[in-house]
């Protein structure tokens, strides 16, 4: 009978660290604006989602797999994300407290609207020939876009904590979001390192937009839920920290699978928020946080 | 000496005089038969300023950067359903629904209070996506082809038509300005200024910090989910789909932001434009949201003080110009 049940949860479980990468690779981006600008960005979600319709565009146009729709998308995204800091974000900076709240989610709603003006509100979803189907891995079956997504959730963390730590942009970035005026009294350039620090957060928003879009179907309005997932997980994982941010993921993606598996489908998101909103009401600065 | 005193006399009762005749002659539309369009405008126009009056008491006169009026208005909706389907009046569900909205904006303060600045924006935001999870799997009302994604008819309300509807709204409108004045000349809204500009200044001066923003968050919690019941009763209709919708956190914020955030007309201007956009646009479906997400960003960076802060900077350029004239 225990092993029965334990047999029955291996592959809840295996799901769920896998879904927990996925969800940390949504939450870099959101991580990173926030260590360093101090800014919730509250079209994060959309920005995301965006980049999934951004690869469906690609995928439906002219057949080009969505993975390889990366060359195009992230740099498109880079740069998007750079003119959103440079020309919109920093101003509402000067403005007043909840000013870059609000215009965000100006940004959100401009982004749906967008969404389903181009590709109507009906669900959509990505599709690789090597993604369909699942993969053995021992002792249960796994879909492959869980592994894909997870995969790529290490190869982005790897990469992005590298280049943090050594590269000369990535060394101002943490300078700038440690302490700001510091920074700028040893000639570091805040105002530019902020648009970089944007611009690769949405880079990596648009990598983790493609690996979503391979999951799941997705519709305009699918990123506030997303937004409010990847707050979660910083909140979990605490700002900083690659691997806070890991477990924030997984703890989420644990949550979600365990309570589909106990208590039905129907009930598997509504635990995730609850989650989210328990924690932020008894550490609002996260459990790993500071 | 006495012509200045009648002169000041007379001032306060045009004040009294002109908002008196104005409700009436707008109580009286429904009666001499102005189009049904018009009718219509203006129930929207009463019902959403209600709601973005109260917005601004919350994030313009407390801090609380609210994001979740769609709990509200979505929980005032479904108390709606459970009154009327258990075959009492409607205005029961609606009285019924401010309360209800108002005891869960008492629950909900234990947590969110102990979030501060965004942590309590994002934390109010995750509370209508909980609801609307809730209300797809319980129904408050067992059936077999009602409730969760279905969702419910409003029932009681046959009989009724665009004319009442509009007095409901109208009377919610009246309401939310006259809430708005008296907390904000009382000892509560002082506090609540103070608590806006800073918090633990105004606790050291003696203001319970916790109870000022909890009465305010009850208040506007009241009129918030009667307003959103309203609505309820005009559609006929709801699912969690709308009733947790995020629209009602971007009308509430686009009027009180486009009118002037923490100014007391502002949201009664916001939302004149507001509707005004919604019926002109409403026909180009959702480029009408994406022009709205444009001006919300426009405004925001151009005139952070909307309209109203606008208007207010110019005259009083225009005033100090004037003194500089007049006193040589």
């Amino acid at each position: 009978m225990n092993m029965e049940v334990l047999a029955g949860l291996s592959r809840p479980i295996i799901m769920g660290v896998l879904l927990g990468g996925l969800y940390a690779l949504i939450a870099l981006g959101l991580s990173m604006v926030f260590g360093v600008m101090k800014l919730i960005n509250v079209a994060h979600g959309d920005l995301m989602i965006f980049s999934a319709y951004f690869a469906y565009a690609l995928m439906t146009a002219w057949g080009i797999d969505p993975i390889l729709s990366l060359t195009m998308g992230i740099p498109l995204w880079f740069g998007l994300g750079f003119a959103i800091q440079k020309y919109v974000m920093s101003r509402a900076f000067g403005i007043s407290m909840e000013a870059p709240l609000i215009i965000a989610f100006g940004i959100s709603l401009i982004l749906q609207s967008l969404a389903q003006i181009i590709w109507s509100p009906y669900s959509r979803g990505l599709t690789a020939p090597y993604a369909l189907g699942g993969i053995s891995l021992g002792i249960t079956t796994v879909p492959r876009t869980y592994l894909l997504s997870f995969i790529a959730a290490l190869v982005v963390m790897l990469v992005l904590r590298e280049f943090l730590r050594r590269s000369y942009l990535g060394k101002a970035i943490v300078a700038a979001s440690q302490d700001k005026r510091g920074a700028e009294l040893v000639g570091i350039n805040t105002g530019r390192v902020y648009a970089f620090a944007f611009a690769i957060a949405m880079a990596t928003t648009a990598i983790a937009g493609v690996f979503f879009g391979l999951t799941f179907p997705f519709t305009p309005t699918s990123g506030v839920g997303f937004l409010v997932i990847a707050f979660g997980v910083i909140i979990i994982g605490g700002l900083g920290s690659m691997l806070g941010t890991f477990i924030g993921g997984i703890v989420l993606g644990l949550t979600q699978t365990l309570s589909g598996h106990f208590l039905g489908a129907a009930w598997q998101m509504l635990f995730v928020y609850l989650i989210v909103f328990v924690v932020l009401a008894v550490r609002p600065q996260g459990i790993f946080g500071r | 000496m006495g012509v200045e005193r009648n002169m000041k006399v007379s001032i306060n009762q045009w004040r009294l005089i002109v908002p008196v005749v104005l409700v009436v002659v707008l109580a009286i539309f429904p009666i001499i038969g102005i189009p049904l369009a018009w009718l219509l405008y203006l129930f929207l126009f009463f019902v959403y300023m209600a709601m973005a009056n109260m917005w601004n008491l919350l994030a313009g006169y407390t801090g609380l950067t609210f994001l979740g009026p769609a709990a509200l208005v979505g929980l005032a909706g479904y108390t709606l359903v459970i009154v009327t389907w258990n075959d009492l009046p409607f205005y029961l569900g609606i009285i019924g629904g401010g309360v209800v909205a108002a005891v869960f904006a008492a629950l909900m303060a234990i947590p969110t209070f102990r979030m501060r600045g965004i942590y309590f924006a994002i934390g109010t935001l995750v509370v209508p996506e909980v609801l609307r999870n809730v209300f797809y799997v319980w129904k408050p009302i067992p059936g077999d082809f009602i409730g969760g994604g279905a969702g419910y008819m409003i029932k009681g309300i046959e009989g009724l038509s665009l004319t009442e509807f509009y007095w409901l709204a109208l009377t919610i409108g009246i309401v939310s300005i006259i809430v708005m004045r008296v907390i904000l000349r009382s000892k509560l809204g002082l506090g609540l200024a103070a608590i806006r500009d800073s918090d633990r200044a105004a606790a050291s001066s003696g203001v319970d910090v916790f109870r000022s923003k909890l009465y305010a968050f009850v208040i506007a919690a009241f009129v918030m989910g009667a307003a959103g019941a309203i609505c309820f009763v005009y559609q006929g209709y709801i699912a969690p789909v709308g009733a947790f919708n995020i629209r009602w956190l971007m009308t509430c914020l686009l009027a009180t932001v486009i009118g002037g955030i923490g100014t007391e007309e502002g949201p009664i201007v916001g939302t004149i434009i507001v509707v005004f956009l919604h019926f002109l646009l409403a026909r180009y479906g959702e480029l009408s949201l994406l022009i709205q997400g444009v001006i919300l960003v426009v405004i925001m960076l151009l005139m952070p003080g909307g309209i109203v802060g606008l208007i207010r900077r110019k005259t009083r350029d225009y005033r100090s110009l004037l003194q500089l004239a007049t006193r040589r």
